[in-house]
């Protein structure tokens, strides 16, 4: 049985599709990624899924449950990590735990000593007296994973669990993740900007722009469909007819895009090709201003499945009368 | 448990952070105290219709009284009628503080010592100016009989209500009261659904919201933890604005029970009602301008600081909807009269009524998600 199923799920916001007719699987015990641009709909499609807003049409099921028609039952199986930290800050961190754990009315010891057990994991247990208002950004997220996984959910949402930490509190975050699912074989469905993150970490990624899903699959299937498994960019001082094809032209190369003075090579076995480049390019009398050579990653996936621009976003009303306050990530 | 654990964090929010609690506290006070101060209390020209159906010696000797009233303190002013009913009727529809009637037949049992009887009849919604009525014509009463006979005369009995309760009530505490009413409604403003707007505003509400509660663990939740507080307010500021104006009178017991049973009744019911109202806001801007407003739509017409019956129709008519007229009716009967349930009842009734309707609603209308 999958973990979590849509089918044609849309959310429309005035006249702003927000998703349109996403369909797709998770299974069981994996981990599943979803990529996409700033207002791509990731953040609403995770709050269809953990049964907190309505969709405009479609069907989704989590855990087995329908969320439209049994979201109690589907709330008792998820864990959630939102997007915006959502810990009480005038309670402290055990105080956040402990009141949590009585949502899911999970027995009083049981709860107390699993609220330690998550506390020293994700190493709060010195600060657990102190008010949340008090920590740092990164100290509140780990909370609010512990908090997440106090009842055993079967499946964990993760909303860009790792946004605005330091590289450090971002590699806790992703070790005590992958912790915890090896653990309790969790399922987990997260989003991220980081690239890397999702590359390392997750089974399948699905890329999703405009609300659409555009791309699904493993990240190295993903970047199968990209040619070449390197890429070289090179500055020159100048462009002349005819050196996009000459360089196509090398055994190796599969793909050439030049961009004003940047060329951007695709290529098979980048180190071994380089000086076939560089004799090509003298032919033209052109010099190399700079040169970079990477291997291909799933950010040139993505980049290529969502393109360069900033997508072009429908904002949220917000009241002129009353005054946002806070600016809300929704 | 789900619903205890919403009321145990909202408690312990609450005494973290005590400077809502202390401003609930303060303002009723403050208010009392600038109020009773600025507005003077002595009420003039109460109408007052007397119907006379003795037309014997002391029916004219009351009438002389009763001028000697209208011309001296001026409390209240003299209509006369000669049909009871009516008379009735009117004081019913707040067009007179009160009616006096002296039956027939009343000279007669004054001078055969048979336990005479005079009528008072008082519009019982409008309490300050029926106790003023009130206290000025008992006060003439005895005169009536120490002056001119010398057996004693149970024309006590006649007044509607009991002697002890023509004890004079000065402004400042008639206003005790309507402060303590007050208080319930700043403590049900800033408390119960404030407590969800603040978490919707900090977006909190998300992490609850993915959880197993349902709508009634939260409003209810909410509710009982703003009930505690609103009650505890409250009793604090009658305690203290009684002290301060020195009613300090022994009620009872049971009259204190009643009094703390009625403001549990109207926590329950404003906030009941500010969930309604306030459901969705989700900035707590919108709560102190809301809250503004409300407390001047709905204190001041309650009888609180000026008696119900010299309002315009209109606002009578909203009087009569007004839950905090009926809390300040009420507690003003148990706090002046003494624990008569009768005085009460229907005061109780409305109240209950309108508190199962607000909470009712609140919980089927409160939105469950984003
Ligand atoms: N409450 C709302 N009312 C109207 N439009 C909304 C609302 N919430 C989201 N949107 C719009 O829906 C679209 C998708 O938003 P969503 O928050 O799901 O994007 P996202 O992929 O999570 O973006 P981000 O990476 O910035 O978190 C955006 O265009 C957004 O402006
Ligand atoms: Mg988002």
């Amino acid at each position: 049985m999958p973990s979590v199923e849509t089918g044609n799920l849309t959310k429309i916001y005035g006249k702003n599709r927000a998703l349109d007719n996403v369909s797709f699987q998770v299974e069981d015990g994996e981990i599943f990624g979803l990529l996409g641009p700033n207002g791509a709909g990731k953040t609403t499609l995770i709050r269809i899924l953990t049964t907190i807003l309505l969709p405009t049409s479609g069907s989704a099921r989590v855990a087995g449950y329908d969320v439209l028609s049994h979201p109690s039952r589907v709330r008792r199986l998820i864990g959630v990590v939102s997007q915006a930290m959502t810990s009480d800050l005038d309670l402290t961190a055990r105080e956040n735990l402990n009141v949590y754990g009585q949502f899911f009315e999970i027995p009083k010891r049981e709860r107390l000593e699993k609220v330690e057990y998550l506390l020293d994991i994700v190493g709060l247990l010195e600060h657990g007296n102190e008010l949340v208002a008090s920590y740092s950004g990164g100290m509140r997220r780990r909370l609010e994973i512990a908090r997440g996984l106090i009842h055993k959910p079967r499946i964990l949402f993760l909303d860009e669990p790792t946004i605005g930490l330091d590289p450090q509190s971002r590699l806790v975050v992703w070790d005590l993740i992958r912790r915890f699912i090896k653990e309790d074989n969790i399922t987990l469905f997260l989003t991220t900007h980081y690239m890397e993150e999702a590359e390392t970490i997750c089974n399948r990624i699905a890329i999703i722009d405009s609300g659409k899903i555009v791309a699904l699959d493993s990240p190295e299937r993903l970047k199968q469909e990209i040619p070449g498994s390197d890429v070289i960019e090179l500055r020159l001082s100048g462009i002349t007819n005819g050196i996009a094809d000459s360089l196509l032209a090398i055994p190796g190369v599969r793909e050439v895009a030049l961009n004003g003075l940047i060329a951007k090579i695709n290529l098979d076995n980048g180190a071994h090709l380089l000086p076939a480049i560089i004799d090509e390019l003298r032919k033209y009398d052109v010099a190399i201003e700079d040169i970079s050579m990477r291997q291909l990653t799933l950010e040139d996936v993505f980049i290529r499945y969502t393109g360069k621009s900033i997508r072009d976003e429908e904002i949220k009303k917000v009241s002129y009368f009353i005054g946002a306050g806070v600016p809300r990530r929704m | 448990m789900r619903t205890i654990a919403i009321i145990k964090r909202d408690l312990k929010k609450f005494f973290r952070n005590p400077l809502i609690i202390i401003v609930s506290i303060l303002m009723p006070m403050i208010y009392l105290i600038v109020v009773g101060n600025t507005v003077q209390g002595e009420l003039k020209n109460l109408p007052v219709v007397l119907v006379d159906m003795d037309r014997g010696p002391y029916a004219t000797r009351v009438i002389e009284l009763v001028r000697a009233i209208e011309a001296g303190p001026k409390t209240i002013r003299v209509f006369y009628m000669s049909n009871p009913e009516r008379a009735i009727e009117d004081v019913k529809q707040g067009k007179y503080a009160g009616a006096l009637i002296i039956p027939e037949g009343f000279s007669r049992d004054v001078i055969r010592s048979q336990g005479a009887e005079l009528g008072l009849f008082m519009d019982n919604i409008d309490i300050i100016s029926a106790n003023a009525v009130h206290a000025s014509v008992l006060a003439a009463v005895p005169f009536l009989t120490k002056e001119h006979i010398s057996v004693r005369v149970d024309t006590t009995r006649p007044i509607l209500k009991s002697v002890e309760l023509s004890r004079k009530i000065d402004y400042d505490q008639s206003l005790v009261p309507g402060v303590v009413v007050m208080a319930v409604f700043m403590g049900a403003l800033s408390t119960g659904v404030f407590n969800l707007i603040m978490d919707r505003f900090l977006g909190i509400h998300e992490s609850y919201l993915v959880t197993p509660l349902n709508k009634m663990d939260i409003v209810l939740g909410l509710i009982v933890s703003g009930l505690i507080l609103t009650t505890g307010i409250a009793v604090i500021v009658f305690a203290a604005s009684s002290m301060l104006t020195g009613i300090f009178m022994f009620l009872g017991l049971s009259t204190y029970i009643m009094i703390i049973a009625l403001i549990i009744l109207t926590s329950l019911g404003l906030l009941g009602l500010m969930f309604i109202l306030l459901g969705r806001a989700d900035h707590p801007r919108i709560v102190g301008v809301f809250g503004g407003f409300l407390n001047v739509i709905l204190f001041f017409p309650s009888g609180a600081i000026y008696p119900v019956a010299s309002f315009p129709g209109w606002l009578q008519v909203f009087a009569k909807v007004n839950p905090e007229a009926y809390a300040v009716h009420a507690l003003r009967s148990l706090m002046f009269r003494g624990g008569d349930i009768a005085a009460i009842r229907s005061d109780l009734i409305f109240l209950a009524l309108f508190t199962t309707a607000v909470l009712t609603i609140a919980i089927v209308t409160f939105k469950r998600r984003l």
